[in-house]
């Protein structure tokens, strides 16, 4: 297992350098506690105390002493970024971190010298200033609600203990070391360590929706030394030593000393702010860490932030035009130097230039002039100001909007709406929408994401022999009850019994040697888990449902099966469980509780039971336990039962193995001393308590085994089926064994009949070596065959981080599905990262647990399944949604939209501003090379704010190339955007190309129609603005696909606005340009000029397209053709197969 | 009574407390961006129609446009270079700024009726009135109000004449345009009429009727004509028409306007006094009489520019049902889906 660990550790590493993430710590932490490689390190620490310098002292209700050292924070919050102090020169500085604004601002500033100054003050400061004030007022809008929220949240009232008593006092005054006491129903002010609670035995219950999004109770304890204690709080003296503030939310370490003995406190003893107390009286607790310090507001960070891979490639043509760029301000300069040396002679009396001020001295001073390098330099200068928009500025504003406006429409698709846990789809990273349409990678969970994680009880088999009637008679539908005290208990879940099971569990005290192993079975069922039970009141008063609430819903599934079988789990406390056997309540001591860790595979109980015997209870993945059993002796029930197991995971079903043994005195004693010792240990605890269950984990007799459903969501099987067709190899990673997996595979249709299965099973780096090679062999041979590829975790060990992911991802290249079963959490992030090291294409991860954290952010694209599982997929996930199947409408027609959307508007940005800056270019040859501009500069800063950018924002959002339906029916339209048609290099260049054309058809038709005429600069002026903006509007409303009646308003509704614009610009007085436009708009050549530059300009644009989409159409075209006259045909055949996906009940 | 919390355990909820508290989307043609839509594709029928349309508006557009400029009578005079004695051509700035007699006669001839108005223009080439120092040379504020008349920052070199400020201050007032013309046609005079040259607009907000010339030409250096600083610069149209600077570099100012109709054959003299100092930079100066059609000056490019793009349509259109007839394709066959045309890319 070392190169596990050591492995994983450079995985995780190179991960937390690659993206900040919210749970990259907690992932690594939980992982590496996980493997077995740590102990040795854990075992030397184990004895230390936290260093003096890595701790903090907590001195039980005396929080004066507590902060008179050290001053810890106070107990309030402040979410809100700024005060209205701080807030413009915070805001300002936290605005210029994006490039593009520096950019803004440099030209801005340069305009500012006397030298450069091209535009007036105002005009050139006003772009900048309007994005700035833009985003500044929504950021203060967010902020004043975050000062709202922490003003309310600062003055909730908490009770403090004080002056021998509890009163309330506000949150925000709360100090750390000062006694709080919660009451049922509150939430928690901040993190605090338990001293006593309503429960004699020390239990609370909390929720952590707040903090995790899970909605299921969790347990907490209080120590047992303190519960006794606290009820006299005035004399209570004791400290507690305890790390330094972290933000990992499962993780606390400290101890505390009372009376000079300590204890050890862990993450069950702290319950944490944002935590709400639920079916407990009260809870007191002292505060170990308030305000910014709590373990919440740590985590309080933001989605995590990745930049899509069109915005990455767009880069490039940015390079492109920056150097365009360089090359016009490079003429101008040069050509204005030329004009400058041909005439230097002249200079002092061309009535034009005018270099020599005569007003100074009589021989004349240069005015303006610096000679000949220096107008060079200004020149230049002067022209990147001039030109500044070829770099397209308003694109970044454009884009956001455009990415909030697409989220917008995808979280209110109908399509992704589920009902069965009420949630919508969440877009949580903005800025990725469009890479959902260029996936070409899917690694997806099994476990609640390809399946409902609803677990269902199917069979058992105890001793060996199977029970797994699987007709329900109909005499057992009621499901089990029984009464206590004149009141019926019912579980809440009925499970479907196995009727001969049933029979001999009834016969429970007729013992026979089957019914004795059925019991023991079942009482280790509900005994061996940390379900809480919980008693719920219904609508009759006689009957209460006990609803068992746990973090697994495979324990769940055992502990409902358990009760249906006679076996009712009632009570649980960190000291006892109560369970109500066919109606006698039988009481067992925990005497210890081995939780489950990844790396053992299994969890065990020590109980003392009600006839003074003391019991190891074990339960685990058979994998692991099959190797702890006594073999010896009971090798021929082992057999049966691996036999059975085959045969259950075989038909899909999940399976766990039971085991037993009775301890003796000695034995126990042993186990007590050392499981106390590594339990009050402060470092490397979690190492210590695995050793110390492993070690009593051993030669036991096998009870039984397990089987549980675990279902396919709807429409699994058709979605995997669309997102194949649409060329994304679909990846399946899953902890289940090879048997389940592939038998999932098989009804999800990631596999089919006619695949051959390549397994990889390899116990050796040699073996695996061996083994890969010759199946890369054998699927080289013929190529026309279909393969599935198999590969378990243990194979991956050898695999990962090795000269064999080359094999290996070659192998998988040619298999048409792949299937890695076995996996461990961090193997998922190894196969993901493996596969986005080597190619280019975009990869996507979708899970719903917290094993899948790693994957998701290892991906390009993470989606999390907002499921059972908790929340911390969704919370690390870049989409979130309710189900598996809706990843079809996600990436096949949102991704599609999104992908052409924005591939086409970063071209028409380009394009439209280009225009511009090259009518402007052109201009500057006919004014001696200096850099005047006849559209005044007023048009120029509202060209691509006001006149153009609505439009391109209104079809980024809206425009449809193709509808959903078509989209739906052929799944192979998605190959647009992994082939990337809508965005590259030659598509840039004919844009190019074709804006050279149209800008020079602008310019020059007026040019050569007003050569020698009357003309003045502000008509001209007035004529190639509203030339460029009706030429620009009219290409993208040639491009634009559906005419509904938004694009209609935001395409005229533009040039209408443009045109008010020019209008009300030539209504000032005081600029020169006064009346210009209704004194051209007059006469007829203004119009033919108008006429002629917009037929002219598109005339090659609409020739070669229709050319081009008649004779050489794309994909999308002819779907277009086939949406619009209705050619349906062949596409009939599997229409009916896709209905579930295509045709969801709408209401 | 906490059922809401019992989300694992799949039971039945209170199906109508569910619905209220259903976060499903509200649905509406919007949100599922299924708004009614018109999707326009190019098919031949209407690319070529569109064509044909045009090359039918375009052509006759053309044609008109043609004879527009067709109608326009010109005469075009060009004399900075005769209007100096042959001994000072060698040194023609020298002659300019000297102070030799600048008086000049020329003889135009009538060869084709002009009806009237017709207007006198002088047309300079390759005088930069666009150039970056000279249009940014102006204060429009001085100009309006006689409050202003300070705010000449922008007027630098021509801004103050010993302290006082210039108004109208910069450089585009100081090279005011100051050859003059005296027309006579068969030797009795010929009024020009050289009031309604400039913009009414210009004339009634952006001059001052209030402002009257200050300081004006009183540096060193004088640029070109004076103004009497009696009459408001609402009057002075001719600074007005010069202030509207030229947007090309090659242009023509209104000079004045002759309201009787010319003869074929008339001869005009023209008496010029040839002031202005366009041979450092070597510009044209030309004395242009024309008149005017309802599409503006003579200029055949317009009328050139649309028949070629309607010819061009015209072949295109002919072309593409050409091309459509020998080798059509079928709309919407969906035997050309890159899928169905190489089968075992797909499934």
């Amino acid at each position: 297992m070392e190169p596990i660990s050591s492995r994983w550790s450079n995985v995780s590493s190179k991960d937390n350098n690659n993206k900040e993430v919210t749970f990259s710590d907690l992932g690594s932490k939980r992982i590496r506690h996980g493997s077995a490689g740590a102990d040795s390190e854990f075992l030397s620490m184990s004895q230390k105390e936290i260093k003096d310098e890595d701790a903090r002292l907590i001195y039980i209700n005396d929080p004066d002493r507590t902060n008179e050292a050290f001053d810890f924070t106070g107990n309030s919050i402040k979410t809100a970024k700024y005060s209205v102090f701080t807030f413009l020169p915070r805001n300002l500085f936290e605005q210029f971190h994006r490039v593009a604004y520096v950019y803004f601002l440099v030209i801005a500033v340069l305009n500012q010298l006397p030298q450069l100054a091209v535009f007036g003050r105002g005009a050139s400061i006003m772009p900048l200033a309007f994005v700035l004030l833009v985003s500044a007022i929504k950021d203060a809008y967010e902020d004043f609600r975050r000062h709202r929220s922490d003003r309310v949240e600062n003055n909730r009232l908490a009770l403090v203990f004080e002056d021998n008593d509890f009163r309330e006092k506000q949150w925000k005054y709360i100090r750390v070391g000062e006694v709080i006491k919660v009451v049922s129903n509150q939430t928690l002010p901040c993190d605090m360590v338990l001293l006593a609670t309503s429960d004699p035995t020390g239990v609370v219950y909390v929720q952590t929706t707040n903090l995790d999004g899970e909605s299921n109770l969790k347990t907490r304890y209080a120590k047992q030394e303190t519960l006794q204690k606290a009820t006299d709080l005035e004399t209570f003296d004791g400290f507690i030593k305890c790390e330094k503030p972290n933000r990992n939310i499962y993780g606390f370490q400290a101890n505390m000393e009372i009376d000079g003995r300590r204890l050890s406190l862990g993450p069950s003893n702290i319950i944490l702010r944002g935590c709400e107390l639920k079916n407990t009286e009260w809870a007191l607790g002292v505060v170990v860490y308030a305000g910014s310090e709590t373990k919440a507001m740590l985590n309080n960070s933001g989605a995590p932030s990745k930049r899509s891979r069109l915005e990455t490639r767009m880069n490039l043509e940015i390079i492109l035009l920056s150097l365009f760029l360089i090359a016009l301000c490079t003429t101008a300069a040069a050509t204005a130097a030329v004009w400058l040396r041909t005439h230097r002679d002249d200079l002092d009396t061309i009535l034009f230039y005018r270099r020599k001020d005569y007003s100074v001295r009589p021989e004349g001073k240069n005015h303006n002039y610096y000679g000949w390098g220096w107008e060079i330099f200004f020149t230049f200068f002067m022209a990147v100001i001039v030109y500044q928009i070829m770099i397209p500025i308003s694109l970044y504003i454009s884009m956001e909007l455009v990415r909030i406006g697409q989220a917008y429409f995808m979280t209110r698709d109908d399509l992704m709406y589920d009902e069965s846990s009420n949630s919508s789809f969440q877009c949580r990273a903005l800025n990725i929408n469009e890479d959902l349409g260029q996936i070409k990678y899917l690694f997806s969970d099994k476990t609640g994401t390809l399946t409902d994680n609803k677990m269902e009880f199917q069979c058992a088999c105890i001793g060996g022999v199977d029970y797994s009637d699987r007709e329900p008679p109909e005499s057992e539908q009621a499901g089990y009850s029984v009464e206590v005290d004149g009141i019926i208990l019912k579980p809440k879940m009925r499970v479907r019994v196995d009727p001969v099971l049933l029979q001999l569990t009834r016969n429970g005290s007729k013992a026979t040697e089957e019914a004795k192993r059925a019991n023991e079975f079942f009482l280790s069922l509900a005994a061996c888990n940390t379900i809480v039970p919980i008693v719920t009141n219904t609508s009759d008063p006689n009957v209460k449902l006990v609803d068992y609430q746990g973090e697994s819903p495979d324990e769940q599934a055992l502990v409902y099966a358990a009760a249906a079988y006679g076996f009712l789990l009632i009570e649980r406390t960190s000291g006892h469980i109560v369970i109500n056997v066919r109606g006698e309540m039988q009481r067992f001591d925990v005497l210890g509780l081995h939780e489950f860790d990844s790396d053992r595979k299994r969890m065990s109980v020590i109980l003392g039971c009600p006839d003074m015997s003391v019991k190891l209870f074990v339960k685990g993945a058979d994998s692991s336990m099959f190797g702890v059993m006594d073999e010896v002796s009971y090798g021929d029930v082992i057999e049966a039962t691996k036999k059975q197991l085959h045969a259950y995971s075989s038909d899909g079903l999940r399976t766990l193995v039971v085991g037993m043994r009775k301890l003796n005195d000695s034995e126990f004693e042993q186990w007590r001393s050392s499981f106390e010792a590594a339990s009050t240990a402060l470092i490397g605890r979690a190492g210590l308590l695995r050793k110390v269950a492993g070690n009593i984990e051993t030669k036991l007799r096998i009870v039984g085994a397990t089987a549980i459903e675990d279902k396919l969501q709807r429409g699994v099987p058709e979605a995997i089926e669309s997102l194949r067709i649409a060329g994304i190899k679909v990846w399946v990673l899953t902890g289940d064994k090879q048997e389940t997996a592939i038998s999932i595979g098989f009804s999800s249709r990631l596999l089919t009949r006619n695949m051959r299965q390549i397994v990889i099973n390899s116990n050796s780096l040699d073996s695996c070596r061996r083994s890969l090679e010759e199946a890369n062999a054998s699927v080289a041979s013929d190529d026309d065959e279909s393969v599935a590829l198999i590969i378990d975790g243990t194979s991956l060990i050898y695999v990962l981080d090795n000269d064999l992911e080359d094999v290996l991802f070659q192998l998988a290249c040619k298999s048409s599905a792949v299937l890695c079963c076995r996996v461990a959490p961090f193997q998922k992030a190894g196969i993901v990262a493996l596969v986005k090291n080597r190619t280019s294409d975009m990869t996507l991860a979708i899970g719903d647990g917290a094993n899948d954290v790693s994957m998701i952010q290892m991906a390009d694209v993470g989606v999390g399944i907002s499921g059972q599982e908790g929340r911390q997929a969704v919370m690390a996930s870049d989409f979130a949604m309710g189900q598996f199947r809706f990843l079809v409408p996600l990436l096949l027609v949102h991704g599609h939209w999104n992908y052409q959307r924005m591939g086409y508007m970063i071209l028409y940005n380009f394009y439209r501003n280009a225009v511009f800056v090259l009518i402007l270019f052109w201009y500057v040859l006919f004014t001696c090379y200096t850099l005047t501009t006849a559209i005044t500069e007023w048009s120029s800063v509202l060209y691509s704010v006001v006149y153009t950018s609505f439009p391109t924002i209104v079809i980024g959002i809206l425009d449809k190339n193709l509808g959903r339906r078509i989209l739906l029916r052929h799944p192979q339209l998605y190959g647009v955007g992994q082939r990337a048609e809508g965005y590259s290099t030659t598509l840039f260049w004919y844009m190019m190309f074709d804006t050279v054309w149209q800008s020079a058809v602008i310019f020059f038709i007026p040019l050569f129609a007003y050569w020698g005429s009357t003309i003045d600069t502000s008509s001209l002026g007035d004529l190639w603005t509203i030339a460029a903006v009706v030429v620009v509007n009219l290409h993208l409303a040639m491009d634009v696909i559906r005419w509904n009646w938004i694009a209609h308003a935001a395409i005229w509704g533009s040039i209408v606005a443009a045109c008010i614009c020019v209008i009300v610009i030539d209504v000032i007085p005081t600029l020169p340009g006064y009346w210009a436009i209704f004194q051209v708009a007059k006469t007829w050549m203004f119009w033919f000029c108008l006429l002629a530059i917009v037929v002219t300009s598109l005339l090659p644009r609409f020739a070669i397209k229709f050319l081009v989409e008649y004779y050489r159409p794309s994909d999308v075209r002819i779907a277009r053709e086939v949406e619009k006259l209705g050619t349906f045909r062949e596409s009939q055949t599997m229409g009916t197969e896709m209905n579930q996906i295509q045709d969801p009940p709408r209401r | 009574m906490s059922s809401n919390t019992a989300s694992s355990s799949g039971g039945s909820g209170d199906s109508s407390a569910a619905r209220k508290n259903s976060k499903r989307p509200k649905y509406s043609k919007f949100t599922q961006q299924e708004l009614p839509a018109c999707k326009p594709i190019l098919t031949p029928g209407w690319v070529i129609s569109t064509f044909l349309i045009v090359s039918v508006i375009f052509i006759p557009l053309g044609v008109i446009s043609l004879f527009a400029s067709q109608d326009v009578v010109e005469i075009v005079d060009r004399y900075d270079n005769d209007c100096i004695p042959a001994p000072a051509r060698t040194n023609k700035v020298a002659f300019i700024q000297g102070d030799a007699p600048k008086a000049c006669n020329r003889t135009l001839t009538v060869t084709k009726r002009m009806k009237q108005p017709i207007y006198v223009y002088y047309q300079l080439d390759n005088f930069y009135q666009n150039h970056r120092r000279y249009v940014k040379s102006r204060s429009d504020s001085q100009l309006r109000s006689p409050k202003f008349e300070n705010q000449i920052s922008a007027c630098k070199p021509e801004d103050d004449a010993g302290g006082q400020p210039i108004v109208p201050c910069g450089l585009i007032a100081w090279s005011l345009f100051n050859d003059t013309y005296t027309l006579s046609r068969n030797n009795t005079p010929l009024a020009v009429n050289k009031k309604g040259i400039a913009w009414k607009s210009d004339k009634e907000h952006k001059f001052g009727n209030k402002v009257f010339p200050k300081n004006f030409q009183k540096g060193n250096l004088t640029g070109g004509a004076t103004l009497n600083p009696d009459i408001p610069l609402s009057e002075q149209e001719d600074l007005i028409v010069w202030m509207r600077t030229a947007a090309l570099p090659t242009f023509r100012k209104l000079y004045g306007k002759i309201e009787t109709d010319l003869e074929n054959g008339d001869t005009i003299q023209v008496t010029l006094q040839n002031n202005y100092n366009t041979y450092s930079f070597s510009g044209k100066k030309k004395l242009v009489l024309s008149t005017t059609s309802w599409l503006g000056g003579k200029n055949d490019f317009l009328g050139i520019a649309y028949l070629t793009v309607g010819g061009i349509c015209f072949f295109l259109a002919l072309a593409f049902t050409i091309m459509y007839l020998v080798k059509p394709r079928r709309l919407g066959d969906p035997s050309y889906l890159s899928w169905n045309r190489n089968p075992g890319g797909g499934r």
